[in-house]
């Protein structure tokens, strides 16, 4: 760390000046159709970092010198460029655009305009973010940016799943790099949504090239809300309350379906658990053949929760200092019952630029996040669907059960105790989180606004502190010891940019040139221990006691600092090092030229250095002279090809280790050591290298328009496991190929009708196709489970479920006799209502030989389609989203191989196959059900997942500062909103959004009805 | 001039850029928390046991699907577990599927053991090179070697040819070629010559340093074993002699508590799995997965005591063998009853004694399960032995893997199948097993009287019965409950389907 300071601190010690008569300009500028005053139109000097906004007038006063340029922009508006040139008022007329072209778009370490990027990067804005109510912004991604794979997470503050463009890495969910005002973060759960400014979407590897080695899996950039300067202070506060309410909820079988469904099995032994359970609980009065008893789990452990979120901020700024300052509440409770499960964050930011010299502009960003999760036990999800409904909730003949008499399915004869109950009142979960950014920033004006030099230093530390308390409780069978499980996590990580950046116009030649250099460091603790027999015994009402102090015992092989064998993190001292440029130049807005080099170095890999180049073109088209076609107002086509990193994968030693073990030898605890010959040994980072082709297109008078995209992604040196001969651990090799493909179009219809109604409609398709290309030599690459066998195989989609294709269910023996081998299908003692699997090399047996890849969790296209209009006051946004082509597999259908004495879900329980005409030809017998013969992976459990879901309705109404009594009233905004309001899809599961295509035991995710309140003072 | 100077400036932000470069020694930081073996100083001479209490750790750490792999096939014990992993019951009628799991980790969890003990040996002999005690250093590696031998002939059994790995690099195992299974018998009696003259001569339980080691007679024991696979019954009588005429061995008096906590460590053991809760109440246990053997549904003596997954089934045949033979104690011992196993006993054999009962014991009931309807007893810990406060089913159990008990059986059947041996007859040897029990001594033993005397003394442990009646023939009784032996087919399993992708010479062994 020394050495490096003392390398960059001669950067600090460089002294700059700047030249330049400054004077003040001021204006009003106005509509050049509703010839009123524009409000918000940004003001800037050409180059410098100077800026302001207009106010409700359109009023603006800005420092210029004489020979700078003023720069007007505003959404909806053509940009103008003005020289000052002497004057000191500057009238200005902006003329309707209706276009974003002339919007700046955040890129790595700058910014570029719309028209001339050469790459993908889509923008999406505060308004749009705010439209969804969610702890996470990327939520509200979902739908609007072809490309971007948003897998929602129903869990209170829980993440959802991003994935852009695909699957570039076998590891760490493939999830992009999120580069918060210059600072790299895995997540942005910690995150106001209400405080981000813009979120840019990276899409292709020319944009995000320039973070290299990181950038591997795509790169979201966020800029948190600035101040503007000379504008009056506003206060704003904004929130909603709503409630989340469960949807979609599955059908289990109740009392009377399981009943028959078991009588079907012809188990002697399960049917005598139905006679103890009416035994037990008594006999049903209405049908005398159930049980009393008719438990609707889902329904006890679930209800509705509410949803809340408020937020206040100031923002403004004076002729040499802007600000932002907020603070945000956000509590979200969780749909179980009984159990604390919620998530509260509270936020506080401050973001300050000013203008120290007119030279110098020093600015800082602090953003504390900390937030309280309980978390709720999945496995209570699980036994909901699992729990019999001839399981009453409590049982008060259950007399050993204490401390709550919860009634326990091992009393009359099942294997578990099934009662969703116990892991609900005897687990807490609770996570403590808190998230901290800092940034500060110099800009130094080195030579005429042409040449500034900006250094960044970023430091992020977040701390997580987990704890678990299990209660002591009997189950009325089993007696459960207490224990409390921490595992406390820091890491503290820093970036420090330093670069240069050059503008300048030579007559029709306009050039941006960036260099620079970056130090990076992550290092993480972890610390975690596990004790039991608490005493005092915890229970909720002395929570003051939960403490590992209080253990009686601890448990050895729990505890460590190291790395954690539950959830594989090591602790980690990683470094890195880079330079990087970019130039960007175009020709008179015809032709563009784009390019980005990067040198990456680090600690992680085998390989060192590292070089990532991309360059683009584009040409506009519709600037030529000769081009003159009705109707097409804007013709862009562009390409570009880029390389990528990705460095966020494990790293690896590399060579053999000695790893410590440890055993009883007569009753005493021994540790010792082995050879691990085996070892990772991951010589690089992930490499990709991307080619895109798009085309940026306004018709219409600007009112429709088009981008389009195509993309072929390759990844290379991929870190996969291969398996070594006999041994039982893999070892991970950087030898994986994939390709992701597709299309992406972006269509938008907006247009204003009159002055008080405007209407917009649009839509985004994207299509994706994920194929693994190689494995170092091998034809494919085990995933899943054994039972539930995922494949990965050169020319298929990463981890494809794989397994036997189911054709119908056998009717007759005749028709077994005539599907297989007779001595086969003796053996194997088929019989009607089995499965039928296709004979996929007809050699008469099913074997390993049949198996084929059944479909890939990964969607083939995802669509999003946005509906809105104005009138006067009133706002009305409906956004439509979909996925198709994908599976999911229903690996709660699939426990059976695993336990059979559980419920089933209702579909299956009503059309399971039965003897005699009409029946299922998709369902086994309910028999069938408890063969293994239909329990392995086929494609009955692979189910389609496809939906399509009424994501986001909203409507508005804005109190624009109306005087009533002669009071002026603060301009105000009240918001319904309905977030999934309806979803639509074929799958048996509760939804049809599963991140890894595994559905066990997923957080349902609820429609959400919020009523929002925004004032502006 | 102020531009100019303005560029200068400008240039100097470039060099300090530049600069940057030389901060490249920041890079060569090294991974956290990683022991890099080649980095290992070998002159700490006090850490070469590690070495060899990490390969004891490494025969603990025994998964618990590798013991059903070996051990279900015979007639002595069905797999149960009804309705749960249905793949181990097609294996346990002989019909393999070689894509099944557990048959992977099997062959996984066993050749990593031998791989993890050959870079043991590696190790031990680096420190020896570098100054350890080369006496010790020699005891180590010959404990390492019979641990081997021991897990060896279980690969053996199951698959027939294997790969005899001499590296403890795995990719190694590219170039060898398959051994038949006599040639890793012969390899692994061997190894063990090589190895008795350095161990220690006593119990396993004598030892100070690693009580429950492995010493010679573990050895002797190991070397019989392989000796009997090769039906070299002269070499079986030598070693096994050895074992008889150290005379420190004895059967453990009471059976049925070789099986529980006393059987920890006892005088009879040559070979055993340690286990510990380390007599405290919560906290640190090394135990082994009984659960795997537990019931689904007990009313255990000791409330709130856990139960299982309701596997390890003892055979119907099994129980009308021991009810034909009048045997109680070896019955009461093997078998668990539940009240529907007892329904079936009775209706099977009418004339069943009264004493048969789902109570065992020590007092815990059995209740009926869907899974099984017999339990096993040996694998049972009763709920009153637990440590205070525990719960886990069998907690704080020792596995045993080779015992006296079989040192003196394979004695009689060597004897019995032409050897000859001066220290003990094959009358004595079984009669010694048969007194144990309380049953009258026998003369003049026939080979198959040994071989039911094995039956009934070893039913549900390592597929003793299976090979038994596998080495001589007499595969007619494994053709039984629906059940069909082809001497051709059943013998061996495939090899593993993941393992053929890596190993093309087990593609073509096949």
């Amino acid at each position: 760390m020394r050495n490096l300071f003392t390398c960059l601190l001669a950067l600090f010690m460089l002294p700059f000046m700047a030249a330049g008569q400054q004077g003040r300009v001021s204006g009003k500028v106005t509509d050049a159709v509703a010839s009123g005053g524009i409000p918000g139109v940004t003001v800037m000097v050409k180059g410098a970092t100077t800026a302001t906004q207009t106010d409700a007038s359109g009023n603006y006063s800005i420092e210029a010198a004489a020979g700078d340029t003023l720069i007007f922009r505003s959404l909806g508006f053509a940009m103008q460029e003005i020289p000052v040139a002497g004057q000191t008022i500057l009238n200005v007329v902006l003329e309707d655009e209706g276009t974003e072209l002339e919007e700046v778009v955040v890129i790595g370490y700058g910014t570029q305009r719309q028209r001339d990027l050469t790459t993908a990067v889509a923008t999406v804005k505060a308004a749009d973010i705010a439209k969804t109510p969610t702890a996470t912004a990327m939520q509200s991604l979902q739908g609007r940016v072809a490309g971007v794979q948003i897998v929602s997470n129903g869990a209170p503050g829980a993440s959802p799943t991003v994935r852009l463009r695909g699957i570039g890495s076998f590891e760490g969910n493939a999830a992009p790099l999120y580069v918060v005002d210059g600072m790299f973060f895995d997540n942005i759960d910690f995150l106001n949504p209400n405080d981000i400014e813009t979120i840019s979407v990276l899409k292709d590897a020319s944009a995000s090239a320039i973070y290299g080695v990181r950038a591997g899996n795509g790169v979201v950039l966020i800029e948190t809300k600035s101040g503007a300067y000379n504008k009056p202070g506003e206060i704003v506060y904004d929130a909603y309350y709503g409630i989340q309410n469960p949807q979609n909820v599955l059908k289990m079988a109740n009392a009377q379906q399981f009943v028959q469904y078991i009588n079907g099995t012809g188990s002697a032994a399960d049917i005598a658990l139905i006679q103890n359970a009416i035994q037990r609980y008594g006999r049903s009065r209405i049908d005398p053949s159930l049980p009393d008893v008719n438990t609707d789990w889902y329904n006890e452990i679930m209800s509705p929760a509410p949803i809340q979120n408020h937020n206040l901020s100031f923002s403004g700024g004076g002729e040499s200092t802007r600000y932002s300052i907020g603070g945000s509440y956000f509590n979200q409770e969780g749909l179980l019952d009984l159990q604390r499960n919620n998530y509260r964050r509270l936020n506080f930011r401050v973001k300050v630029d000013s203008k120290v010299k007119d030279w110098l502009n020093v600015g800082g960003n602090f953003n504390v996040s900390t937030a309280r999760q309980y978390n709720g036990e999945n496995t209570a999800w699980f036994l909901a669907y699992f729990g019999v409904p001839i399981l009453p909730v409590y049982d008060d003949g259950n007399a050993s059960a204490t401390p709550v008499k919860y009634a326990n399915a091992q009393q009359i004869g099942y294997r578990s105790t099934q009662n969703p109950f116990f892991p609900l009142e005897y687990v807490d979960n609770r996570n403590h989180v808190a998230k901290l950014l800092g940034n500060f920033h110099a800009e130094v004006n080195v030579w005429e606004n042409k040449l500034k030099f900006r250094t960044q230093y970023n430091y992020g530390l977040s701390f997580v502190n987990t704890r678990r308390v299990d209660f002591a409780y009997h189950d009325g069978v089993t007696n459960h010891q207490s224990a409390i499980r921490r595992r406390n996590t820091s890491n503290y990580d820093q970036v420090w940019d330093n670069f240069l950046t050059y503008n300048d116009d030579f007559g029709k030649h306009n050039l941006n040139v960036v260099l620079g250099q970056s130090y990076r460091s992550e290092y993480s603790e972890l610390l975690f221990a596990r004790g039991t027999a608490i005493n005092p015994a915890p229970s909720r009402a002395a929570e003051q006691f939960w403490y590992l102090q209080n253990a009686t015992d601890f448990d050895l092989n729990d505890i460590g600092d190291a790395s954690d064998p539950d959830y594989n993190s090591i602790n980690a001292n990683l470094q890195f090092l880079s330079f990087f440029g970019r130039a960007a130049y175009n020709y008179d807005g015809r032709y563009l030229l784009y390019t980005t080099f990067r040198r990456d170095g680090n600690n992680k890999f085998q390989k060192t250095w590292g070089n990532f180049a991309t360059v683009g073109a584009g040409w506009v088209l519709s600037e030529e002279d000769f081009f003159d076609v009705e109707g097409i107002d804007f013709l862009k086509f562009r390409a570009s090809w880029g390389q990528l990193g990705n460095d966020a994968i494990s790293p690896s030693v590399g060579l053999p280790t000695i790893e410590e073990n440890n055993g009883a030898i007569d009753g005493t605890r021994v540790i010792g050591w082995r050879l691990n010959p085996t070892f990772d040994l991951i010589t690089q980072w992930e490499t990709t290298v991307e080619k895109n082709f798009g085309l940026d297109a306004q018709f219409l008078n600007n009112r429709l328009s088009l981008e389009a995209d195509y993309f072929i992604r390759d990844t290379r040196n991929l870190a996969v496991t291969i398996v070594p001969p006999v041994f039982p651990s893999a070892e991970r090799r950087s030898v994986g190929e994939i390709r992701n493909q597709g299309l992406e179009l972006n269509l938008n219809w907006r247009d204003d009708l009159s002055e008080d109604f405007s209407y917009n409609i649009g839509g985004n398709i994207a299509t994706l196709k994920n194929q693994v290309l190689g494995l170092g030599g091998a034809s494919g690459l085990n995933a899943g489970t054994a039972e539930f066998r995922q494949r990965s195989i050169i020319g298929q989609p990463y981890q494809a479920f794989y397994g036997y294709e189911v054709t119908g269910v056998f009717d007759s023996q005749q028709e077994i006799q005539d599907t297989y081998n007779a001595d086969f299908a003796a053996e194997r003692s088929l019989v009607p209502g089995d499965l039928i699997f296709k004979d996929q090399n007809g050699d008469g047996i099913i074997d390993d030989q049949d198996r084929v890849v059944l479909g890939s969790y990964m969607p083939d296209f995802t669509w999003g389609a946005n509906l809105g209009f104005r009138y006067k006051k009133l706002e009305f946004a409906a956004l439509l989203q979909g996925q198709t082509g994908y599976n999911i597999l229903n690996r709660k259908r699939g426990e059976m191989i695993f336990t059979n004495d559980t419920n089933i879900d209702a579909d299956l329980a009503t059309n399971l196959w039965t003897e005699g005409g009409g029946s299922s030809k998709n369902y086994p017998s309910a028999s069938g059900l408890r063969r293994a013969w239909n329990q392995v992976m086929s494609s009955y459990f692979v189910e389609e997942g496809s939906y399509f879901r009424l994501q986001n309705v909203r409507l508005s109404y804005s109190f624009l500062g109306r005087e009533i009594n002669g009071v002026t009233w603060p301009e105000a905004r009240v918001t319904l909103t309905a977030e999934r309001p309806l979803t639509v899809f074929k799958y048996n599961g509760f939804n049809p959004e599963v991140a890894n295509g595994v559905d066990r035991e997923v957080y349902p995710i609820p429609a959400i009805y919020t009523l929002g309140v925004t004032i502006k003072l | 001039m102020k531009a100019i100077r303005n560029i200068q400036y400008g240039a100097m932000v470039f060099f300090g850029l530049l600069l940057g470069t030389s901060c490249s020694g920041l890079l060569d930081e090294p991974l956290e928390n990683q022991q890099i073996a080649e980095g290992t100083d070998y002159t700490q001479t006090q850490n070469m046991v590690l070495m060899l209490y990490g390969a004891y750790n490494q025969l603990y750490d025994f998964g618990w699907e590798i013991y059903p792999s070996i051990s279900v096939r015979g007639d002595d014990i069905d797999i149960g577990g009804r309705g749960d992993q249905p793949l181990f019951a097609l294996a346990d009628s002989f019909r393999y599927d070689r894509n099944f799991w557990a048959m992977n980790s099997a062959w996984t969890g066993l050749y990593g053991d031998l791989i993890y003990w050959q870079g043991a040996i590696e190790e031990i002999q680096k420190y020896q090179e570098a100054g350890a005690n080369g006496t010790t250093a020699q005891q180590y590696i010959a404990e390492i070697k019979v641990l081997q031998g021991f897990e060896m002939l279980q690969l053996a059994r199951m698959w027939g040819r294997i790969l005899i790995p001499q590296s403890s690099e795995p990719s190694a195992l590219l170039d060898v070629e398959l051994s038949s299974f006599e040639e890793v018998m012969q390899y692994v009696s061997a190894r063990m010559d090589e190895a008795i003259p350095l161990l220690p001569d006593m119990r396993p339980n004598q030892r100070s340093d690693v009580r429950g080691g492995v010493t010679r007679y573990t050895a002797l024991a190991v070397k019989a074993i392989a000796n009997l696979e090769l039906k070299n019954y002269p070499a079986v009588a030598e070693a096994t002699g050895q074992i008889i005429s150290s005379g420190l061995f004895s059967l453990e008096p009471d059976f049925y508590h070789l099986f529980k906590l006393r059987g920890k460590l006892n005088n009879e053991n040559l070979l055993e799995l340690q286990y510990s809760d380390y007599g405290t109440a919560t906290g640190t246990s090394n135990k082994y997965l009984w659960d795997f053997f537990g019931p689904t549904s007990w009313t255990p003596t000791r409330d709130g005591a856990s139960g299982g997954w309701g596997f390890w089934e003892p055979s119907m045949k099994y129980i009308q063998f021991m009810l034909d033979r009048g045997e109680r104690e070896r019955l009461e011992t093997t078998v668990i009853f539940t009240p529907d196993g007892i329904t079936d006993v009775r209706n099977a054999y009418p004339n069943a004694p009264s004493w048969i009962s789902n109570a065992t014991p020590d007092g815990d009931v059995f209740n009926n399960s869907v899974r099984t309807k017999f339990y096993s007893g040996k694998h049972y810990l009763p709920s009153a032995m637990l440590t205070e406060g525990r719960t886990a089913y069998g907690e704080n159990k020792n596995f045993t893997c080779i015992r006296y008990a079989e040192v003196l059986l394979m004695h009689a059947e060597a004897l019995t199948s032409g050897a000859t041996s001066s220290v003990m007859t094959a009358d004595a040897a079984v009669n010694a097993v048969r007194n144990r029990v309380g049953l009258g001594p026998l003369s003049g033993v026939t080979l198959d009287q040994v071989l039911d005397e094995k039956f009934a003394e070893f039913a549900g442990e390592w597929g003793i019965r299976f090979y038994d009646v596998v080495r001589h023939d007499q595969t007619a009784e494994l053709s039984y409950g629906g059940r069909t032996y082809d001497a051709t087919t059943s013998r061996f399993y495939p090899y593993p389907l993941e393992q053929q992708d890596v190993l093309p010479q087990l593609r073509e062994g096949n």
